[in-house]
């Protein structure tokens, strides 16, 4: 029997102690300009005491605490408890949960392709019935969203698969205005334009590019965004389509004309900080860095709205770092104003009251917004307060966002897991370690040839 | 529940379990199947000890089945088929595999692996603990040797990844190209053919430790007499070396020779966490990591090729320890 009261005792500590661990809200309720009163009314709603919810996804670090300070207020209003744990190989993980058990409550796909594949193996739960045409009612651009979020489940039905949470902007170059005011340089306004810069940059003996493809076992994908940018540029949005549905071969000569428009700029001598060599493995978390050495490794870098989480630390962005659109090109100008972008989408993979609720809960405006006040979040949330911003840069991305003509998602995060996730990525290594463009393409296609 | 807490009940169930079986499956085969008394005593006590050893080999028997008997013909069953599982395709998948380049690549890369880096390393293990053996800080040497063992090979990796680092201020072998060469910093990991004996060297790093300890215990073991009676013959020390000592300790060379080649077929880490396969340096069990949950009619089919690559290694080393407690 004493044993009996010390086991129970024991369990109630531990519980204690779990609940000590509760975190403290950012924002104290009530305060500030947002939309408090939906989570009010989501509070009212749900109560959820005693339960937990795990949610996973590939956010770490940092990044995961601000998800966690969203959280907290979930916690707050229900009463669960929410298990975040983000992994650095996350793709690998949740599949391999999919297939041996363990899967979470939620997960928070960084690609939307991975979480079609999982769909079709039955391992993820359509969202609710009334939340079907949550995107197309809510975003901007709502349709395109929900379309990205429609999927064949395991029955060969399509059906919407979550809500995207999140999402990043991808066609900018940073710089040092600092920098451009210097050198005399303006902002060039077309590819043409850009191009020119570069040459001048190069005659003036500095470097114009930071190129970093390096990122572990997926090395390679941020040339992928040059490539996918540059198809938009120089190719219609129904040839960009095709070309992700594989429609288009990957390698047909409007495909191999965009690889060696990226190759243009990093492959052209003296363009990449430490040449193509470098450029292939630098990490592309370090690779912005030259950016801001004196003197500058590098005057540009073309990376996605979630790179100032990277830059060194002191470095503000909006006032030591600007961006510009990456511009068309004047040839091509009825292509129009391009934005290529991607985001997350947050999926349930156990079907529970409490993930729909949560569900629910990523769907209001306030739990937008409480990303946003954290920064480095950008939300196509109609509902969402545009003030809220931490900066002038982070309200400018939003508006790129919320007021995009043509918005394409990340290619690659939509091909097949094989293509999008690795022969794309190999392929791109390849080709700036001095393979040649139809060489490249055409193994990408055999490899998708392969999986049909 | 907390983990902590699981963990204990599990092994609480666990060496329990295991316990409970041995006293009661002894118990069953004592009291109640052939008791030790009545008129068929003697007949009994014969028949308990015939069945004796396989009730205690069953428990590994019955895991070693379900872990690594049924997996391996699971996973050629499962190479037989597509890439959703649902259709037969005979051999295909191995067809397609031998015809790819990447594939062909990851093989002879992992050929030359299995060839350099267990010589290298026993070689290597060899030399030390017989320099070390005499030295009065050869302990001291040993233990840095074989320090890396305790590391993983992600966590070796990313401590080359600083060696070999393209920033002269960070990579060594970039710092004497630039400051004693005057040369340009150059990637090593993306010069062909050379970039793949970069890598090996890390597994050499970690694995030359296990290699000297084995061996100097070794070394040790050998008779004094014989080297004695060498050095009154007037043997010189190398003569002592390769003539006396090598071959009394042959079998355990053999033995860490292959316990090594074996771990070469398996480790996919280093690869994985340096290029991921890029520049040419794919391996079989990296090249497998790409299929893996993708595509799993691939993904066993290269499994089986690996396989089918160590089995004789293995066998070889299982007839080496049994020759040796013969």
């Amino acid at each position: 029997m004493t044993r009996t009261i010390t086991g129970v005792s024991a369990i109630a500590l531990i519980t204690v102690a779990g609940s000590a661990f509760a975190q403290d809200l950012i924002v104290p309720q009530g305060e500030g300009d947002f939309a408090w009163a939906a989570l009010e009314e989501f509070a009212a709603n749900y109560d959820f005491t005693g339960e937990t919810l795990n949610v996973t996804g590939a956010t770490t670090g940092d990044d995961a605490q601000r998800y966690r300070n969203l959280y907290a207020y979930f916690e707050q209003a229900t009463g669960a408890t929410v298990e975040y744990s983000g992994s650095e190989s996350f793709e690998q993980d949740i599949v391999i949960a999919s297939q041996a058990g363990g899967l979470p409550d939620v997960a928070l796909f960084p690609q939307p392709g991975l979480a079609k594949d999982l769909a079709a193996q039955g391992a993820l739960v359509p969202v609710a019935e009334g939340m079907t045409n949550f995107m197309v009612d809510n975003y901007a651009a709502g349709e395109s969203w929900k379309q990205l979020a429609t999927f064949p489940g395991a029955d060969g039905n399509e059906d919407v698969f979550g809500l995207f949470f999140g999402t990043d902007v991808k066609s900018l170059v940073w710089y040092v205005p600092e920098q451009f005011e210097e050198a005399g340089y303006d902002i060039p306004e077309t590819q043409e334009e850009l191009m020119a810069l570069s040459q001048q940059i190069v005659e003036d003996g500095g470097t114009p590019w930071c190129i970093g493809l390096g990122s572990g076992a997926a090395t390679g994908w941020p040339a992928t965004d040059w490539v996918e940018d540059m198809m938009l540029r120089t190719a219609s949005l129904e040839d960009y389509d095709r070309w992700v549905s594989n429609d288009l071969p990957f390698n047909d000569p409007i495909v191999v004309n965009a690889i060696e428009q990226y190759g243009m700029y990093a492959l052209t001598e003296g363009f990449a900080d430490g040449g193509p060599e470098a450029a292939a493995t630098t990490d592309f978390r370090d690779s912005p860095d030259g950016l801001f050495d004196l003197p500058p490794k590098c005057y540009m870098h073309k990376q996605a709205s979630f790179i100032p989480i990277f830059f060194p630390e002191g470095v503000e962005a909006g006032t030591d770092v600007e961006f510009f659109y990456f511009p068309p090109f004047e040839a091509n100008s009825d292509l129009g104003r391009p934005v290529l972008g991607s985001g997350g989408l947050a999926s349930v993979t156990n079907d529970r009251p409490i993930t729909t609720a949560f569900m629910e809960f990523l769907g209001t405006p306030i739990a937008h917004e409480l990303m946003m006040t954290q920064g480095q979040f950008l939300s196509p949330h109609v509902d969402a307060n545009l003030d809220i911003y931490t900066s002038d840069v982070q309200r400018a991305l939003g508006e790129i966002l919320t007021t995009a003509t043509s918005f394409r998602f990340d290619g690659s995060d939509l091909m097949p897991g094989e293509i999008g996730t690795n022969a794309f990525w190999t392929g791109m290594v390849d080709y700036t370690t001095g393979a040649d463009a139809q060489s490249v393409a055409d193994a990408i296609q055999s490899r998708w040839n392969e999986i049909k | 529940m907390n983990p902590v807490f699981q963990g204990l009940i599990t092994i609480g169930i666990g060496v329990g379990g295991i316990f409970l079986y041995f006293v009661a499956s002894n118990a069953l085969l004592d009291k109640v199947l052939f008791p030790a008394k009545g008129k068929n005593a003697s007949r009994n006590i014969n028949r308990a000890n015939t069945v004796r050893p396989w009730l205690f080999l069953a428990p590994t028997i019955i895991a070693l089945s379900l872990y690594l008997v049924y997996p391996v013909i699971g996973s050629f069953y499962r190479s037989l088929f597509n890439r959703s599982g649902d259709e037969f395709v005979a051999f295909s998948n191995y067809t397609t595999m031998f015809a790819s380049s990447e594939f062909r690549t990851a093989f002879w890369n992992n050929v030359l692996w299995a060839l350099v880096v267990p010589s290298v390393s026993t070689f290597l293990g060899l030399l030390i603990a017989q320099l070390t053996d005499k030295l009065r800080w050869g302990n001291i040497a040993k233990s840095l040797i074989f320090m890396p063992m305790a590391i993983s090979f992600v966590g070796a990796s990313l401590i080359w990844k600083f060696v070999y680092a393209i920033d002269p201020e960070l990579g060594i072998i970039n710092a004497i190209r630039v400051n004693m060469f005057g040369l340009d910093p150059m990637d090593v990991l993306q010069v062909a053919f050379w970039n793949n004996l970069f890598l090996m060297v890390i597994l050499i790093w970690v694995q030359t430790g296990f290699a000297m300890v084995i061996l100097s215990a070794a070394l040790r073991g050998i008779p004094e007499e014989t080297i004695e009676a060498a050095i009154i013959d007037g043997a010189n020390p190398f003569q002592i070396f390769f003539k006396i000592q090598v071959p009394q300790i042959t079998n355990t060379i053999i033995v860490v020779f292959t316990t090594t080649t074996i771990l070469v077929l398996k480790v996919f880490d280093i690869v994985y966490a340096m290029t991921g396969g890029n520049f040419n340096t794919q391996i079989l069990p990296s090249y497998m990591m790409q299929f893996m949950f993708r595509d799993d009619g691939r993904a066993t089919a290269v499994a089986i090729v690996i396989m089918l690559i160590v089995t004789p290694v293995m066998i070889q080393n299982i007839r080496q320890a049994r020759a040796e407690m013969r």
